[in-house]
């Protein structure tokens, strides 16, 4: 069970932990998009990614976010992995540089390319997760919610109720730990009447997962009557104006922030509208030679 | 073959800001065929402790040793956990929360399933669990989810009981029950006893402990702070461990104090302290 604490808050006190949540998330939003732009030289990419990767790293350092999370959360990713190479090596394509063949799987040339390629979209899906994995391990869930509902305020113009929205995630968030507790505790309940969760046949796990899950459901279904008894009998009204006891804050180090990432994501953008191939170097034929290996 | 602890040491948590140590170096010696209860106040460690009694927990430190099985701070080399587990076997608080069978009885047999038992001599066993407890043949076929808390509960208590383990270690089996149902439950771990079976009563009710528990061990911020018989427990000072002494022995032990020749050690119940006083002064 301890594997799911991926990404899990952290209660330190650093320069992350106290930016304002909407910061963050906008934050994060820029960083994503700076990663996933397309840009068409080598040279930009390398550029780009590489200066994303060390502010990521720098970032995950003055947070305290665990490196050894990240690892173990990538361990997971083997699939897709195999999953993308596949699809890059058999899928042909025309900006694939004909003299970057590695080797001939009959007559069918496998590219340089292909492994450049999907190597370079899994090293971003790995720093998508880390820009998450710093987001919701210095924020609370509930300062999150917050500001998730500050985001759909503009929704309430289309009648759509942005504060029923949060609450409910709200309690979604609250009650993450709660069922992970319940998990474990059901886990071990039935550990003790033979059940073992690790091994035994597809049969033998599907019968183990019933046992854990029928309980979960049945305690899930009474907690939530209970939660929502509690709501009405303390006269909660979802129409009601509300009140907070935390009120977010947009404050000095959230502004340097800011400017920060809008410089970051400006120089990405500049370095994209060039496009502009600095060292003119065609890398693969510069390590491999342009021969097939095999 | 008692059970022994030696150094058991347990952090939660480990290596996060929230990490808390659950049990510090703690060293105990369960005796065997004996009812031992586990006093202390929430958070002290007893879940914990007994947790790791039968591998589903893994000690930091120390081992615990059960007759020839071994629970160590090393996972891999506790091997045989099934076995272990079905030697002693633990019913957690609520354990109502546990069942999800269709029928009572299939709930029952689960465990003996587990086990490796076949269905009808699953299905046979856990009549006689069913028994045990208190619920006759009109309950075999209905859902666990239509009874009462108390029923609940002792049902699940047969789902343990059911695999016949030679340790049964229960945590607070009469939390939020009514009185019938304690004293159901209560009568079933003394019988269970007396058929040779080591029970260990995780509890915070001192008349439970008096009434029923041959040793008593307390925790308190994770380690051992009491071990042995619960009159000396209650004899000695307790100030700092959040207990209450039985009315009982308060009574017995004023009565000691004003010249009456009682002996302290074998009084269980007010039956006891009558026998005492009808015997010794005539």
């Amino acid at each position: 069970m301890n594997d799911l604490t991926f990404g899990r808050y952290a209660p330190f006190n650093t320069i992350t932990h106290k930016l304002d949540p909407r910061n963050k998330i906008f934050l994060m939003i820029l960083f994503i998009v700076a990663i996933f732009l397309r840009v068409n030289t080598w040279s930009s990419a390398l550029i780009i990614t590489g200066a994303l990767l060390l502010i990521l790293i720098l970032a995950m350092i003055v947070s305290r976010v665990n490196f050894l999370q990240l690892f173990k959360s990538l361990g997971g990713m083997w699939v897709l992995i195999l999953f993308l190479l596949i699809i890059y090596i058999f899928i042909p394509n025309p900006n694939y540089n004909p003299d970057h063949i590695a080797f001939y799987i009959g007559t069918y040339g496998v590219n340089y390319d292909a492994f450049y390629q999907s190597g370079y979209i899994i090293l971003r899906i790995i720093m998508m997760i880390m820009i998450t994995m710093i987001l919701t391990a210095t924020t609370k869930p509930m300062d999150l919610t917050y500001a998730i509902e500050w985001y759909l305020t503009p929704l309430k113009l289309v009648k759509i109720p942005s504060h029923i929205v949060a609450m409910t995630l709200s309690i979604a968030l609250r009650f993450i730990p709660t069922l992970l507790d319940e998990t474990n505790r059901i886990m071990k309940a039935q550990a003790s009447r033979g059940v073992d969760f690790n091994r035994g046949g597809i049969f033998k796990r599907i019968g183990a997962l019933t046992s854990l899950i029928i309980p979960l459901f049945v305690s899930s279904i009474s907690r939530s009557e209970e939660l929502s008894n509690a709501m009405e009998a303390r006269g909660y009204d979802p129409y009601a104006k509300r009140s907070r006891y935390r009120i977010l804050r947009f404050g000095w180090l959230d502004l340097v922030a800011l400017l920060f990432m809008l410089m970051v994501f400006g120089g990405v953008l500049a370095l994209k509208i060039m496009d502009a191939n600095f060292m003119e170097i065609d890398f693969i034929f510069w390590i491999f030679g342009t021969k097939p290996l095999f | 073959m008692s059970i022994k602890i030696e150094n058991l040491s347990y952090v939660y948590l480990k290596k996060t800001p929230n990490e808390v140590k659950a049990l510090d170096n703690v060293s105990l010696e369960i005796p065997e065929k004996k009812i031992t209860a586990i006093v202390g106040h929430t958070g002290s460690g007893k879940s914990t402790l007994i947790q790791t009694l039968n591998g589903l927990l893994t000690p930091d430190s120390g081992e615990v040793t059960i007759g020839e099985f071994k629970v160590t701070s090393k996972a891999r080399k506790n091997k045989r956990i099934k076995e272990l587990r079905k030697y002693v076997s633990i019913v957690f608080q609520f354990p109502e929360y546990q069942l999800f069978e269709e029928t009572v009885e299939k709930d029952v047999a689960f465990g003996l399933k587990n086990y490796g038992y076949k269905q009808e001599e699953a299905i046979e066993k856990a009549h006689e669990a069913l028994k045990k407890v208190g619920l006759d043949e009109s309950f075999y076929k209905r859902s666990p989810f239509e009874l009462s808390g108390g029923e609940k509960r002792r049902v699940a208590i047969a789902g343990i009981i059911a695999i016949d383990p030679e340790v049964l270690v229960l945590d607070e089996p009469t939390a939020g029950l009514d009185p019938v149902g304690s004293k159901i439950i209560l009568d079933l771990i003394v019988e269970l006893n007396k058929n040779g079976k080591t029970i260990i009563l995780v509890t915070h009710d001192m008349d439970i402990v008096m009434k029923y528990a041959d040793h008593v061990v307390v925790i308190n911020d994770s380690k051992i702070a009491f071990d042995g018989v619960p009159a000396d427990l209650f004899d000695g000072d307790v100030s700092n461990y959040s207990i209450e002494i039985p009315k009982l022995f308060t009574f017995s032990k004023m009565l000691k104090e004003k010249g009456l020749d009682i002996d302290l050690k074998t009084i269980r119940n007010i039956d006891d302290l009558f026998v005492q006083l009808k015997e010794r002064h005539k």
